[in-house]
């Protein structure tokens, strides 16, 4: 990598100099390592089907303030709606509803000012884009839902790039329950047709008996370069259950990683990506079973039409002792053209005898005896496909609780399926 | 009942523990310990090799100088002190023996003790059910000797050591070497390249089926010697044949290294079985000594309907590191790969395979069987990849873990990536422990807990076993039993 790109962000880094109390040390040690580290390239294992060259040459500036965004549409009836436009926290377009009365809620700023020693619990992983999120952050959203209290309806996090021309905006964003406390986290990220850079991590912590909902809809601009992650901690009996929908980006990648720390914990990952024209979806998703008796879960179905790329690569750890665990993945990729293109990697790796961890990938293009099957029964062909295509998809959406958030969820991969999947694709 | 003396026979050995792991004492002929252009050319020269072999030594060890050994597989072990190895060793004997009675008569009785009927006698003298197949065995780093060749010449096969084969069939092997596994292909394939000793040469001419089972039995006798031994197969079109691979090694404290290179090509509508039993030296119970396995297999199906297909059964060694592929390059080629590797004690065991398609109507099959025993780690790594061009390709993977011990550890890394919209991909895999209610069965019965895990064992191999040749597949049986020996309990 050029040392330019590294000084780059470095001095960007330096304009951010106390904007964030007490995070200024954190942000130069991640810097320094980013500098070792570099963008990663397809030749590092976690990173062999994403491919960032535009950012190994050069340096994204920051993204400029911009003021009265378009913002898109409700999909559901929601507890709360938090804006960012550009990586930067828009109050004005923000609405926070009731929901100030049963959860605290506030920008990162001001929850580092009133508690500078929680600086450290920003962490970044061991990766290059994670790293630079952590020197470069500029904005983020701190929920904390206390012990026991249920929140009905989801809370939107919405990122919106507009007029960012090529530039990046780093977010993170915290989210903790306490006992026995449940919410929904709804992320969207929309943006324009330039092609800028959004590079968020939301870092959440389940306590005892939480459940935590995660909801991403990707629906960024067709030159956009995604990378976002979520890393999840899980108390005994708590549980973390995310669904994940990518449709935008250019090259647009995500990773999960949800560590089950305590008996009795839960996860589940489910997820669709639909790829076409030049766009590369990749989903890293690693679930670490620490403890004896966790359970976790994977659905993912991926479709991609006319050069598009999808790929999965889903991990299951299980600790030396961590008896009793059920894990189960699931993947699977469907082609609709000759130029699409599906990669899996659903990697165990099991240290503890008595467990029960399975996975099942599955590669190929629709099913001619389906669509016969249904085209005899009377229905037209282009139907038949999107049902099928359809129906291929849904199992991943089974787990949406917010039955409103499900319907707009599907109704958008039915536009997608309309596009892509009604006609045949150039295939054999 | 012959099935239940059978039975009580198998039983009876599982309790013995690695028999390999004497030593032979012979008079051999060593080149100084170390590495360098010199040991390349001294190696080349005992071989009496010509010019061009040299020059493609050569070429391969500058080539492995400027590269770094590789470090992304689950295994972990102290780095190779590629200086303080022997790098040829040979059994002393003036001259090449031209039949099995002017051979050592301490290396026959090596390979009798080993189980491997170097005598061809007693199959030709019509020893009732003895089947035929033609061995050749490699002591260290040179082939000692090769039985039936005569008989395999009168069918047009040729088998011999490579060594021997640079000389008699040099354009063949010219055409041949290096084709599938080019010599940069990997760290230990490069090694190889530069220092190969011997190996096993076959070639089986246009619409021979071979008449017998080929085999090589390889033995690593001597202390810190490494063996770096190649096989080259070559099925013309619409041959068959079938090759059998055995190894063994003393019980030894230091490790030593094997990196051996296997190059398969098969021509139009040809056919090659290729069956492996390793069961090299594993270590002690504390991980102490053992072979360090680092193997390159390939196969090229080359031509059209042409079949290559892997069985292996992997006990032995302290470390393995080995993925027998096939390139599926001819149209409607069919690459097959059968697997069971048992890890116990500290073994550590990284091994699966490649299918890349290529061409159209192309078809593979994974089956693989893991078990993990004592503290042992256990992983398997495939890729299964189809080419843009390749239509209509279909791949079933299975891959299935057993774990015997809490300590142990059982992993999956397989990369499915897929360029054409017309092929089928299936990929399965599980891990689980040994069922209780299985276990509670056969004790119920009256087997003892240790012979219980070797039938449930046995049980949940099958599937791979079934694909290796009779005699095999017996061996494999037992050598199953006693490398999960002391695992229970």
């Amino acid at each position: 990598m050029p040392d330019i790109v590294a000084e780059t962000y470095r001095n960007q880094m330096n304009e951010l100099a106390g904007t964030l109390p007490g995070f200024d040390d954190m942000r130069a040690q991640a810097l320094a390592k980013f500098a070792e580290a570099g963008i990663p390239s397809p030749k590092s294992e976690n990173w062999r089907y994403s491919d960032l060259k535009r950012l190994r040459e050069n340096a994204l500036a920051p993204a400029a303030a911009h003021a009265a965004p378009d913002l898109p549409a409700p999909l559901a009836e929601v507890a709360a709606r938090l804006v960012f436009v550009n990586g930067r926290y828009d109050e004005t377009s923000s609405d926070l509803g009731d929901l100030w009365q049963a959860a605290s809620i506030r920008p990162l700023a001001n929850h580092l000012m009133a508690n500078e020693d929680r600086a450290s619990e920003l962490r970044s992983s061991d990766d290059g884009i994670s790293m630079l999120n952590t020197a470069l952050v500029r904005d983020g959203i701190v929920l904390s839902v206390p012990a026991g209290v249920e929140i009905e309806e989801p809370i939107e996090i919405i990122h919106i790039m507009e007029n960012a021309g090529q530039a990046a905006a780093h977010t993170r964003h915290l989210i903790e329950l306490g006992e026995g406390a449940s919410a929904t986290v709804f992320e969207r990220f929309v943006g324009d047709e330039d092609s800028y850079w959004v590079n968020s991590a939301l870092q959440a912590r389940v306590a005892e008996g939480g459940k935590l909902h995660h909801i991403r809809l990707q629906e960024d601009g067709p030159a956009a370069l995604h990378t976002t992650s979520a890393f999840v901690s899980v108390g005994a009996e708590g549980s973390y259950d995310a669904c994940n929908i990518s449709l935008g980006g250019s090259v647009a990648r995500f990773e999960v990683k949800v560590r089950l720390l305590v008996d009795g914990a839960n996860a589940t990952i489910d997820g669709v990506a639909l790829a076409a024209s030049g766009q590369s979806h990749d989903v890293l998703a690693h679930v670490d079973h620490r403890m004896p008796n966790t359970n976790s879960d994977q659905i993912y179905r991926t479709v991609a039409d006319a050069r598009g790329k999808s790929s999965f690569q889903g991990k299951v750890t299980v600790a030396h002792g961590a008896q009793q665990v059920l894990a189960d993945q699931s993947f699977k990729a469907l082609l609709l053209d000759r130029t699409a293109e599906a990669n899996a990697k659903p990697e165990l790796e099991i240290f503890a005898d008595d467990v029960k961890c399975s996975h099942g990938a599955t590669i190929g293009e629709l099913d001619d005896k389906a669509l016969f099957y249904l085209t005899s029964r009377g229905i037209d062909p282009a139907t038949a496909r999107q049902m099928l295509v359809e129906a291929f998809t849904d199992e991943a959406f089974l787990r949406i609780k917010n039955e409103s958030l499900g319907e707009a969820i599907r109704a958008r991969v039915g536009d997608w399926m309309q596009t892509h999947a009604a006609t045949p694709g150039n295939a054999a | 009942m012959a099935g239940t003396q059978e039975t009580q026979q198998q039983v009876a050995e599982i309790t013995g523990e690695y028999k390999y792991g004497f030593v032979t004492d012979v008079d051999m002929d060593m080149a100084p310990k170390g590495l360098s252009e010199d040991i390349v050319r001294f190696i080349s020269a005992k071989k009496g090799e010509p010019e061009w072999l040299l020059d493609w030594r050569l070429k391969a060890y500058r080539a492995w100088l400027k590269m770094e050994e590789p470090d992304w597989a689950k295994v972990d072990y102290p780095k190779i002190d590629y200086d303080d190895i022997y790098y040829y060793a040979a059994p002393k004997s003036q001259n090449k023996p031209k039949s099995l009675d002017e051979v050592d008569p301490e290396l026959l009785r090596t390979y009798e003790k080993l189980g491997i009927p170097l005598a061809e006698q007693e199959v030709l003298a019509g020893v009732e059910g003895a089947r035929k197949i033609a061995v050749d065995a490699v002591f260290d780093s040179v082939s000692v000797a090769t039985t039936f060749r005569e008989e395999l010449k009168k069918a047009g096969v040729i088998f011999m050591s490579i060594s021997e084969a640079v000389h008699e069939y040099p354009e063949l092997v010219q055409k041949y070497m290096g084709t599938v596994v080019p010599q940069r292909d990997n760290y230990f394939a490069a090694l190889n390249c530069a220092v190969f000793t011997d190996g096993t040469f076959v070639y089986i001419p246009k619409g021979v089926r071979c008449p017998m089972e080929l085999s090589t039995y390889f033995r690593i006798n001597t202390e810190n010697t490494g063996q770096f031994e190649r096989t080259l197969i070559v099925a013309d079109e619409g041959a068959y044949v079938s090759y059998l691979e055995g190894c063994t090694a003393p019980m030894r404290d230091e490790n030593q290294l094997h990196a051996a290179v296997v190059e398969l090509i098969a021509l139009d509508d040809s056919e090659i079985k290729y069956s492996t039993v390793q069961n090299w030296y594993p270590g002690d119970k504390d991980g102490k000594g053992g072979i360090y396995n680092f193997v390159t297999k390939r196969a090229l199906c080359k031509g059209k309907n042409s079949k290559v297909s892997w069985t292996q059964v992997e006990t032995g060694s302290a470390v393995t590191w080995k993925y027998p592929s096939c390139v599926l390059a001819g149209e409607g080629s069919v690459g097959e790969f059968y697997s069971v590797a048992v890890t116990n004690n500290l073994q550590q065991a990284d091994t699966g395979t490649k299918m890349i398609h290529m061409a159209p109507n192309t078809r593979s099959t994974i089956i693989s069987k893991g078990i993990s025993a004592g503290r042992s780690q256990n992983s398997y790594r495939g890729l299964v990849k189809v080419l843009s061009g390749a239509e209509n390709v279909r791949n079933y993977t299975q891959c299935d873990s057993l774990l015997v011990s809490s300590d142990s550890g059982a992993h999956t890394v397989p990369y499915i990536e897929v360029k054409n919209p017309t092929a089928q991909i299936e990929h399965e895999a599980t891990t689980s422990k040994i069922s209780e209610d299985q276990l509670f069965y056969c004790r119920a019965r009256g087997l003892g807990e240790e012979e219980a895990v070797a039938m449930i064992v046995n049980g949940f191999c099958k599937e791979v076993m079934q694909h290796l040749p009779m005699e095999f597949a017996v061996e494999a049986q037992k050598l199953l039993g006693i490398s999960l020996e002391g695992s229970v309990g």
